[in-house]
């Protein structure tokens, strides 16, 4: 008795949010086709009865006349699409690496590591005036190798395991992006001044992102693939297949679902990112999120327009949402996402 | 065999080495730079030469009112809007995971909003909280509320950034605590069930315990996120009227990008940092001391 009023509470309950989540959604799709005197005299709700649907607005946009459309979602599609196969892939290698083999890392050559890059980057660049592009490069390697050489030794202190390193690859997300989107600009308008242009640049947008969605990447595939069961890896290795073809030719496959769920989600990610986009691009590279910003100041209230610019950012993740909702249904999220 | 084995293990560089130098010169090496630049006074406009001023800019900073808006506007948000999203997020997971009607095509539905740009949320939100045509309005006007103006009255805008962000968000807490529910073990509340006990204490005897750990880690992930947030607030408010409504990241923005002032958001940014990881370690703190309660 009881157990059946809880039902029905709990079947209210959803097609409340149902309609709060959906409404928006259905507002922007109708507000696409409404001719500008169904948005200017009033709120209108249904199409054919309110008002009379024309396409009018997506002519406007795909004709040119109310700027580049075209522009920005080559880009958005180009950076996206590269940067999160880019981001996958590495990810995917490095988690391979955090779930086959033990790394060992001492926390004093780490230490060592942050203590002569950041004292060497502000003696080069502050005592001998090298330039910063420069500066870091040289202090980049020189860190890395004393630090790796250390690492050898057996210093004092904690070891660091895999599940730190992990960790540490995760926790770039726990920094607030303006810190290194922010930090980034400048680097990039270094670099720019060094001769080689990286601000509103493919390579550099793909770079940015790659780096953004790696964390995401590292995490979600270490989960997978802890579930691929080693024997056939091992049966390999009897035959003297290199792991690196092992990777490619065995391990990837075998995980194709993860990969794919891992794609769209970081994918997602990238393709509505804001702040890099909004700091890094300037123009020729510029993202849809960017343009869509931009609607609202120029356009003011016609929203018929910005409801189209809206919708094409919106449908491609309508596709990636009605994926991941299928894959969640067949259980292969619920045992990955912890 | 002992070389075999050295050989295998040398590889495992050859894995990670890729992803760990691009995030270490794309993330961290910038940070280098810019900790940096946040001793420095580095004006674009108009151009200055840099000039080491200490501790300056973080001293500009913590005594700006503008600094402290934005924190307390920034955590009005996320707190309230987290609050919403883990209630609401855990009660439809409840309520999934007990099969009501129709499922999954809420599952699909459900996931949605987190998939959709920010930038485009506050797009939409603009016109369903446009004071004089939007939907919303209409509503109000039906209840008797009048014309109420939603994104120029600072409480309002920041009810609006609210209700925004639980929209959004409220998903990404379904799906974790289903999934969470879902691997919980059934026997436990088989045997809960014949011995008689009502759902009211079953939840709080059993559900809510089992899954406090991942509820911590769900609230914790938003409250990290939730102290991002810039684009909704950008297109929305713009931070306006005036500052009322300008978080933590807008700021930043607005000092380096409108004032050219690449010390000040330097500085700021670390102590953005210093904020977050200030609030995390708060929570995590009375977090593990709830959880020992339980256990």
């Amino acid at each position: 008795m009881e157990n059946r009023s809880l039902r029905t509470i709990g079947l209210v309950g959803c097609l409340v949010w149902l309609f709060f989540s959906f409404f928006p959604l259905y507002w922007v799709f109708v507000t696409a086709f409404k001719p500008p005197l169904a948005v200017s005299q009033g709120a209108t709700y249904i199409p054919f009865v309110d008002f009379q649907p024309t396409l009018q607005a997506f002519r406007d946009a795909f004709s040119g006349i109310r700027g580049d459309f075209f522009g920005p979602i080559v880009a958005s599609i180009s950076i996206s699409v590269v940067a999160t196969a880019l981001s996958v892939f590495l990810g995917a290698m490095a988690a391979y690496s955090l779930v086959r083999f033990e790394f060992r890392i001492r926390l004093a050559s780490g230490l060592t590591f942050g203590v002569i890059s950041i004292g060497g980057f502000v003696l080069l660049n502050g005592a001998f005036d090298i330039d910063v592009p420069y500066a870091l490069l040289i202090v980049l390697v020189l860190a890395l190798v004393v630090s790796i050489w250390m690492n050898k030794y057996r210093l004092p202190g904690p070891v660091l395991g895999n599940n730190d390193v992990t960790f540490w690859f995760v926790s770039q997300r726990m920094f607030p992006p303006i810190v290194s989107a922010f930090a980034l600009f400048l680097l990039y308008a270094e670099v720019g001044r060094a001769g080689f242009p990286l601000l509103d640049s493919f390579l550099g947008m793909v770079l940015a992102y790659t780096a953004f969605g790696l964390p995401f990447a590292v995490w979600l595939m270490r989960d997978f693939f802890s579930t691929v069961p080693v024997e056939v890896e091992e049966a390999a290795q009897v035959d003297n297949i290199g792991r690196m073809r092992i990777f490619i030719q065995i391990v990837l496959p075998m995980s194709l679902p993860g990969l794919l769920a891992t794609s769209m989600i970081v994918l997602a990610f990238i393709w509505n990112e804001f702040l890099f986009a909004l700091l890094l691009t300037s123009g020729d590279w510029q993202t849809l999120p960017i343009l869509l910003a931009g609607q609202q100041s120029s356009r003011g209230d016609e929203w018929w327009a910005i409801s189209v610019a809206a919708l094409i950012a919106i449908i491609p993740m309508v596709v990636i949402a009605a994926i991941l909702g299928r894959m969640m249904r067949s259980g292969l999220l619920s045992g990955s996402i912890k | 065999m002992h070389g075999d084995a050295v050989r295998h293990d040398r590889v495992k560089y050859a894995f990670i080495w890729p992803a760990f130098i691009i995030v270490l010169v794309i993330t961290i090496f910038p940070l280098i730079y810019a900790l940096t630049v946040s001793f420095q006074s580095v004006r674009l406009v108009p151009p200055l030469p840099p000039r080491f001023v200490g501790f300056d800019n973080y001293v500009d900073i913590l005594s700006s009112q503008r600094f402290w808006g934005s924190t307390w506007t920034t955590a009005t948000i996320v707190f309230a809007s987290v609050a919403f999203q883990y209630a609401l997020g855990f009660l439809l997971a409840l309520a999934l995971h007990h099969n009501v009607r129709g499922s999954s095509l809420y599952r699909v539905v459900f996931l949605l909003p987190m998939f959709i740009a920010p930038v485009c949320v506050a797009l939409i939100a603009r016109m369903v909280f446009h004071p004089y045509l939007g939907p919303v309005n209409d509503a109000m006007v039906g209840l008797g509320f009048g014309n109420l103006p939603f994104l120029t009255e600072p409480a309002l805008a920041i009810m609006v950034l609210i209700s925004i962000e639980t929209w959004q968000w409220t998903p990404f807490v379904t799906l974790l605590m289903l999934a969470g529910l879902q691997s919980m073990p059934s026997e436990v509340f088989e045997a809960a069930r014949v011995d008689d006990i009502g759902p009211w204490r079953r939840f709080w005897d059993l559900t809510f315990p089992m899954l406090l750990p991942l509820s911590v880690a769900v609230i914790f992930i938003r409250l990290i996120e939730g102290f991002k947030v810039i684009d909704t607030v950008f297109v929305l408010t713009g931070g306006g009227p005036g500052t009322a409504t300008e978080t933590l990241t807008l700021f930043a923005y607005n000092e380096g990008f409108k004032k050219f002032n690449l010390g000040m958001t330097s500085a700021l940014s670390f102590v953005f940092l210093i904020v977050v990881i200030v609030f995390g370690t708060i929570y995590l703190a009375a977090a593990r001391r709830l959880m020992k309660r339980y256990a």
